[in-house]
């Protein structure tokens, strides 16, 4: 066994990334600001320097959910890729987001003013991530190749993106611009107001995680094992989707998709760290995850000037890429 | 004790039926009749994974039913025929999971549990194979690491299915004389398939034989008795 100490010292390398790349974020953009202005905006807020808006209402938030996204995708990911045991899993790949998205368009598009709420929102994003989870699930019952499940999630996601077409057609100007805006993907959409309620779904999920690490590491050996050591094996597997259906439809409710993170992140991880052992990957998943994405959305501060970069776009062209790179290391 | 009587094994259709056996600690007891005939299925009820098709199971003079998985498991281990090496899983880590039925609810282990491991180890002489991932593994070298485990779960029986048949013959036989060992001084009861009969037969082994004619689970004596029921498919 490796000694906790190198993994704890990339931890805390990592960790420092995250703060470095947090300051920058909150500091650099379209208008730099300074470490007073910082500190003003959070101690001693007035709503009357544009400086201090700008780090408070917009800044603050998009760091905030850059690292709370990548953190809970790449923790879905991880889960994902145990309970099927397949490396090329992922919530976005397996049709998880397209879940939230349907139920989402199906609330927004709909015109009825609960799903334009807050709460709305997060729990058609939830329940539609859960159905869609399930449904994975049972389709890996008796679907056993790895690729052929992916091609399953993908084929999935066009289904659904179809039907979220001709929805767009037929609905109302107002409530198809709520759905666009929502289906741009973006870290900025987040208020300050929402951000208490985000970090408490994450807190409490994570939390949750802990709990099922033990039979997750039996996980790996296959579901015979986790039965012989004396788990529910239906109740496990339950279990796992929730959670993930909970981190994917938290973030896709908020940011919109967001792709390839939870399938890059872990599988990188697994790689650097060569371990089965999920509490500390659970650990390296959420710093890594929050990391990486953080560090793209830094990207997109750096090209602002010249051009807007979607996130969701700067996501795919790194991910992409990754998912082509295992597919031939694992055909070959 | 593991005691059977007027049990019918199969999985939901009758595969053979037992008059009248018992499994005791401290010896190895060797499983053994044609493909098909249910010695998987036979294991896999023993570990609680399957019922039985008629009739009840005792452990300890108490009904195997009325046990919890949970229970179970400190009571009895089960290696099944082809153990999985998985990528970037250690030997070390492999093993650990053996002993998830003594660590704390988030799996961290304890001294004894590292204790366990490395008896384990010294046991089954498999020391050098440490750091080693298990997907790089021999079939021979992981096969002996899945008994190893088995052993540091520190159950009274340990159950293994085919556990020779992937193994040469040097394999096969340090194979076997690790099962007289546990059974002589650990004072396991060890209960295993196989196939692999004229090797076993010479060694102090307790054997049994599914009839094909009758379905009947009964001891055997010397290996003519096996033969007879082979000569006997053959025809």
């Amino acid at each position: 066994m490796k000694s906790i100490n190198a993994y704890g010292l990339s931890f805390v390398f990592v960790l420092m990334g995250i703060v470095f790349l947090s300051f920058y974020g909150l500091l650099y953009g379209d208008i730099d600001t300074d470490f007073q202005d910082l500190y003003l905006a959070l101690a001693e807020y007035s709503d009357q320097d544009v400086n201090q808006v700008i780090i408070r209402e917009i800044r603050l938030p998009r760091i905030l959910m850059a690292i709370i996204s990548g953190a809970a995708l790449s923790i879905a990911g991880m889960l994902m890729q145990t309970l099927f045991q397949n490396p090329l899993a992922g919530p976005y790949v397996l049709g998880i987001n397209s879940g939230s998205s349907l139920m989402v368009a199906l609330g927004l598009l709909s015109g009825i003013g609960i799903f334009n709420s807050e709460l709305g929102l997060i729990g058609s994003a939830l329940v539609g991530a859960f159905i869609f989870g399930l449904f994975i699930l049972f389709t890996a019952s008796f679907l056993r190749n790895q690729i052929g499940l992916l091609l399953f999630g993908v084929m999935l996601g066009s289904f659904v993106s179809s039907i979220i077409t001709i929805l767009e057609v037929g609905s109302h100007a107002e409530s198809l611009k709520a759905f666009s805006l929502w289906s741009m993907g973006s870290l900025n959409g987040v208020s300050i107001q929402q951000l208490p309620i985000i970090c408490i779904v994450f807190v409490f999920t994570c939390f949750l995680t802990i709990f099922i690490v033990k039979p997750l590491n039996i996980l790996v050996l296959g579901e015979e094992e986790v039965r012989l050591m004396g788990y529910d094996v239906k109740k496990l597997r339950i279990l796992v989707v929730f959670v993930t259906a909970v981190f994917t439809g938290l973030i896709t409710a908020f940011c919109g998709p967001i792709a390839f993170v939870g399938l890059a992140v872990p599988n990188l991880t697994r790689m650097l760290f060569k371990t089965q052992n999920h509490m500390l990957l659970l650990v390296a998943n959420l710093l890594f995850g929050a990391f990486f994405l953080l560090g793209c959305d830094v990207v997109t501060i750096l090209f602002s000037d010249t051009l807007i970069i979607p996130i969701n776009a700067l996501t795919s062209l790194i991910g992409a890429p990754f998912v082509i790179y295992i597919l031939i290391s694992k055909l070959r | 004790m593991i005691n059977l009587k007027d049990i019918i094994i199969g999985f939901d259709k009758k595969l053979f039926s037992i008059d009248g056996i018992s499994f005791e600690k401290g010896q190895v007891n060797v499983l053994t009749g044609k493909n098909g005939i249910g010695k998987s299925a036979f294991l896999l009820t023993l570990a609680g994974l399957n019922s039985t098709v008629k009739g009840m199971i005792s452990l300890n003079e108490k009904a195997l039913t009325s046990y919890s998985s949970k229970q179970l498991s400190s009571h009895i281990a089960y290696v099944n025929s082809s153990p999985k090496g998985v990528p970037f899983l250690s030997v070390d880590s492999y093993l650990f999971l053996g002993r998830s039925n003594y660590t704390n609810m988030f799996g961290k282990a304890s001294e004894t549990d590292l204790l366990e491991v490395e008896k384990a180890k010294t046991l089954f002489g498999i020391h050098h194979l440490s750091a080693k991932y298990t997907n790089e593994l021999s079939s021979g070298e992981l096969q002996l690491c899945a008994i190893a485990k088995a052993y540091v779960q520190q159950t009274d029986y340990i159950l293994l299915d085919e556990p020779t048949s992937h193994l040469d013959y040097a394999n096969k036989r340090k194979v076997y004389e690790l099962l007289g060992k546990m059974a002589n001084e650990h004072n396991k009861g060890i209960i295993i398939s196989t196939h692999d009969l004229d090797l076993a037969f010479k060694f102090d082994f307790k054997f049994y034989l599914i009839q094909s004619k009758s379905l009947l689970l009964k001891q055997v004596k010397s290996f003519k008795d096996v033969e007879i029921e082979f000569d006997h498919q053959a025809k």
